[in-house]
C-alpha cells in the first residue's frame, strides 16, 4: 500500500473519531445558539413573513438600567481576576520551590475548594462572612467592631469567585511553573541574580503563556456566572447571569434575554480567542 | 446474528435512548407524580402519603419524581399535551403543584381531570375559596406572614401601615427578598400595592392586566417603596430568597421579616431560629397566599388510581397532617379538621386567602427593580 493511500486511511479513520463529539456540539450547541442569535436580529412580521431589526441591541445599548449591569459584570470579572491572580501567583511559586509537609498541606488547602459545590459554598460564606456571621464574632472577640459585612455588596460575589476559581488557577500556574528549568534558574543564581531579578527576568517571561490562559478561562467562567452573584451580590446593579435568567424567567422576554446573551457571548468571545490563539500557538514556538 | 435482526435491535436500541434517560412504560400500578414543589413536600408524601394509601391499596405503588422546578413541570405538561393530542399515554400520572392553564389551550381541550365531575368522595369538603379551576385540585396552602423575634419586637403591627411605621422607626430591623426570588417579598410588595390601591384586592384579576391599567396604581407604589428603602436592611438591601431572609432573622442581623407560613413553621420547629421567633398576620387585610393543588392527564395510564390517590389527598386524615406536618392551610374547610387543630389555629386560620394574579407579576417586578431598586446609592 503506498504511503499516500496510508494516510488518507488514517485521515478517514480520525475524521470518524471526532465525528461524535463534532456532530454532539453542532447539534446540542452550535445549532441552538445560532437560531436564539439569528432570532435577537430576525423577527416575525405581522402576517407572515420575517423582518430584520437591530432594535432590542439598540434598547440595550440605550437602556442606562442595562448599561450599568454590563458595566458592574466587567467590574466583577477584572477585580476578581486581578485579585485571584494575586493571590494564587505566590502560593504557587511557594510551591514549585518548596518540598515537604506544610507544602502539601497547603496545596490540599488551595484545591479543597473544587469539590465543595457552589450553592454550599454561598450558603457557607453567607453564614460566615454574613450580617453576625462567625467572622464578625471573632473579629470582635479580639475587640475589631467595625466589621461592615461584604454580603449583598459588590464585594460579596468577588470573594466568592476568588474562592471558586482558586483551584484551577493555582493548577494551571503550577503547571506553567514546572516548565521552568532548575538549571536556568541556577545558571542566573551563579551569575549573581537576585531573587526579584530572577523573578522578573526568568519566571515571569516563562509564565505569560499560562496567565494567558487563567485569565482567558477565568473571565469566561466569572462573565457569566449566575450563582454567585445572585446569592452574595447586591440587588442592583445584577451582573449579567442574574440579569439574563432574571429577564427570561422572570420578566419573560426571551427577545430581550437572548439579545443580553448575544452580547455575553460576543464579550466572552473575545477572551476566547485569546485563549485560542494563545494555545495554538504554543506548539509552533515549541517547534522553533 | 442475521443482518436483519441486527438492524431490528438496533432500531429498538435507538428507540429506547430516544425515550429519554428514565426509560420508563406505565406499570399498571406504578403511579408517575411529579412535583413542582421543595423536598419539604416530597418528604411528606414519603412519609405520609405515600404509606398511607399505598397500604390501603395494595398492588399500587407511588413513585415520587422531583419534576425540577417551573420549566421541568412546563416541559412534562408539554408531553401530556402532545400525547393527548396523540391519543397515547403520557406517562405522567399526576403533576403536583402545577396549574392546568398551561400548555395554553390544554385546560380547554380536556387535557386534564375536572376533579368536579370526577366523582370524588371527599369532594364536597374542599374549601370554596381556594378553588381557582375545577380541574386543579387544591391540597395544601400557605400564606405571607410577618416573621420577627419577639424578644426585639414586643408589638407587632397588625396594619400595613403600622408596619410601614415600624419599619421606619426601627431602620436596617427589616428585610423583604428580591420579589423574583423570593415569593414572600414579592407579596410583600404586592400587599403594599393593595395599601396605596385602597386595599382592593378585586382591583387586580388574572385577565385584566394592561400597561395602561396597571401604570398609575404602580406608580403610587413607588414612593412608598423607596420611602421605606434607607430603614431596610443595611440602608437598603434585599436579599436573595425566602430561605436567605430566614437566614438574617436567624442570625439576629434582622429583627423582622416577611416568610411563607410553612417555611417559618418549619423553622421554628426545627430550632434554626432563635426560641423567641414568632409569626403574626396583618389583621387589615392580610398578605397574599396560595395554594398548591394537583393536577390529572385526563389520558393518565393508571388515571382511575390517580383519582383514588387525589380523593385520599382531601381526606381529612391527610389534611390533619397537612396542617401538623408540613405547616400548611388544609384545602378543605376547617370544619372537617380534628376538633384540637380547629381550637389551635382559630386565630389564624384566614375566612380568605387573598390571592395575586400571576399575570401581573412579570411587569412589576421588572419595574421594581428598575424604580426601586435602582436607587441604592453606595
Amino acid at each position: 500500500m503506498s504511503a499516500t493511500a496510508m494516510s488518507l486511511r488514517n485521515g478517514w479513520r480520525g475524521l470518524a473519531f471526532i465525528a461524535i463529539p463534532v456532530m454532539a456540539i453542532t447539534i446540542f450547541l452550535f445549532y441552538p445558539a445560532a437560531l436564539s442569535i439569528i432570532g435577537t436580529l430576525v423577527h416575525p412580521k405581522d402576517g407572515g413573513g420575517y423582518t430584520f431589526s437591530l432594535q432590542s441591541y439598540v434598547f440595550f445599548f440605550t437602556d442606562g438600567y442595562s448599561l450599568a449591569n454590563l458595566a458592574r459584570t466587567l467590574w466583577t470579572t477584572v477585580v476578581t481576576l486581578i485579585l485571584l491572580i494575586a493571590v494564587t501567583l505566590p502560593i504557587a511559586l511557594y510551591m514549585r520551590f518548596t518540598k515537604g509537609p506544610l507544602a502539601t498541606v497547603i496545596q490540599a488547602l488551595a484545591l479543597f475548594p473544587m469539590f465543595v459545590p457552589g450553592i454550599i459554598i454561598c450558603y457557607a460564606l453567607i453564614r460566615y462572612m454574613g450580617p453576625n456571621g462567625w467572622l464578625q464574632s471573632l473579629l470582635s472577640l479580639v475587640g475589631f467592631h467595625h466589621y461592615a459585612s461584604p454580603h449583598l455588596t459588590p464585594w460579596g460575589p468577588v470573594i466568592g469567585l476568588m474562592w471558586d476559581g482558586m483551584p484551577l488557577t493555582l493548577l494551571i500556574l503550577i503547571s506553567g511553573l514546572s516548565n521552568i528549568s532548575n538549571a536556568s534558574i541556577e545558571a542566573a543564581r551563579d551569575v549573581g541574580a537576585g531573587r526579584l531579578r530572577i523573578l522578573v527576568s526568568i519566571i515571569t517571561p516563562e509564565i505569560t503563556h499560562s496567565l494567558l490562559i487563567v485569565s482567558a478561562l477565568n473571565f469566561l467562567g466569572i462573565f457569566g456566572q449566575a450563582l454567585m452573584p445572585f446569592m452574595l451580590g447586591p440587588t442592583n446593579p445584577e451582573m449579567m447571569g442574574p440579569f439574563m435568567l432574571r429577564t427570561f424567567s422572570s420578566v419573560r422576554d426571551p427577545l430581550q434575554a437572548s439579545t443580553q446573551a448575544t452580547i455575553t457571548f460576543l464579550i466572552c468571545s473575545l477572551a476566547g480567542v485569546a485563549y485560542v490563539r494563545s494555545i495554538a500557538r504554543r506548539p509552533q514556538e515549541d517547534r522553533k | 446474528m442475521l443482518r436483519r435482526d441486527f438492524l431490528k435491535y438496533s432500531a429498538a436500541g435507538a428507540g429506547l435512548l430516544l425515550a429519554g434517560p428514565r426509560v420508563a412504560f406505565a406499570a399498571p400500578g406504578v403511579l408517575d407524580i411529579f412535583f413542582n414543589s421543595d423536598t419539604n413536600v416530597i418528604d411528606f408524601w414519603t412519609q405520609v402519603v405515600k404509606p398511607g394509601f399505598e397500604a390501603a391499596n395494595s398492588g399500587v405503588s407511588l413513585n415520587l419524581v422531583p419534576g425540577g422546578g417551573g420549566s421541568g413541570i412546563n416541559t412534562l405538561a408539554d408531553r401530556a399535551y402532545a400525547a393527548f393530542q396523540a391519543k397515547k399515554d403520557p406517562q405522567v400520572d399526576m403533576l403536583e403543584a402545577a396549574t392546568p392553564f398551561y400548555p395554553a389551550g390544554s385546560l380547554e381541550a380536556g387535557l386534564w381531570v375536572d376533579f368536579a365531575k370526577a366523582g370524588l368522595g371527599n369532594y364536597e369538603k374542599v374549601n370554596p375559596v381556594v378553588v381557582q379551576s375545577p380541574a386543579l385540585l387544591p391540597y395544601r396552602g400557605s400564606q405571607v406572614v410577618l416573621m420577627y423575634n419577639s424578644a426585639v419586637v414586643k408589638e407587632v403591627p397588625t396594619t400595613f401601615a403600622g408596619l410601614v411605621e415600624w419599619i421606619k422607626a426601627n431602620p436596617g430591623q427589616f428585610a423583604y427578598s428580591r420579589p423574583d426570588l423570593g415569593d414572600s417579598g414579592a407579596c410583600f410588595i404586592e400587599r403594599a400595592l393593595q395599601e396605596v390601591t385602597g386595599q382592593k384586592p378585586e382591583l387586580f384579576l388574572p385577565d385584566n392586566y394592561t400597561d395602561d391599567y396597571a401604570k398609575p396604581m404602580f406608580e403610587k407604589l413607588w414612593p412608598l417603596l423607596k420611602d421605606i428603602q434607607p430603614a431596610l436592611f443595611n440602608g437598603g438591601e434585599y436579599t436573595s430568597g425566602n430561605t436567605a431572609s430566614i437566614q438574617l432573622l436567624a442570625s439576629g442581623a434582622v429583627a423582622m421579616t416577611v416568610a411563607w407560613s410553612d417555611m417559618a413553621l418549619q423553622a421554628m420547629s426545627q430550632g434554626v431560629v432563635p426560641d423567641t421567633t414568632a409569626v403574626a398576620q396583618l389583621q387589615d387585610l392580610a398578605f397574599t397566599g396560595g395554594f398548591s393543588g394537583v393536577i390529572v392527564p385526563s389520558v393518565a395510564g393508571n388515571r382511575d388510581i390517580a383519582l383514588k390517590l387525589s380523593d385520599y389527598l382531601i381526606s381529612p386524615e391527610v389534611q390533619n397532617h397537612v396542617v401538623t406536618d408540613l405547616g400548611g392551610f388544609p384545602g378543605i374547610k376547617w370544619e372537617f379538621l380534628s376538633k384540637e387543630l380547629q381550637e389551635k389555629f382559630a386565630k389564624v386560620a384566614p375566612k380568605s386567602i387573598p390571592i395575586f394574579p400571576s399575570t401581573w407579576e412579570p411587569s412589576l417586578f421588572e419595574a421594581w427593580y428598575r424604580n426601586v431598586a435602582s436607587d441604592l446609592k453606595r
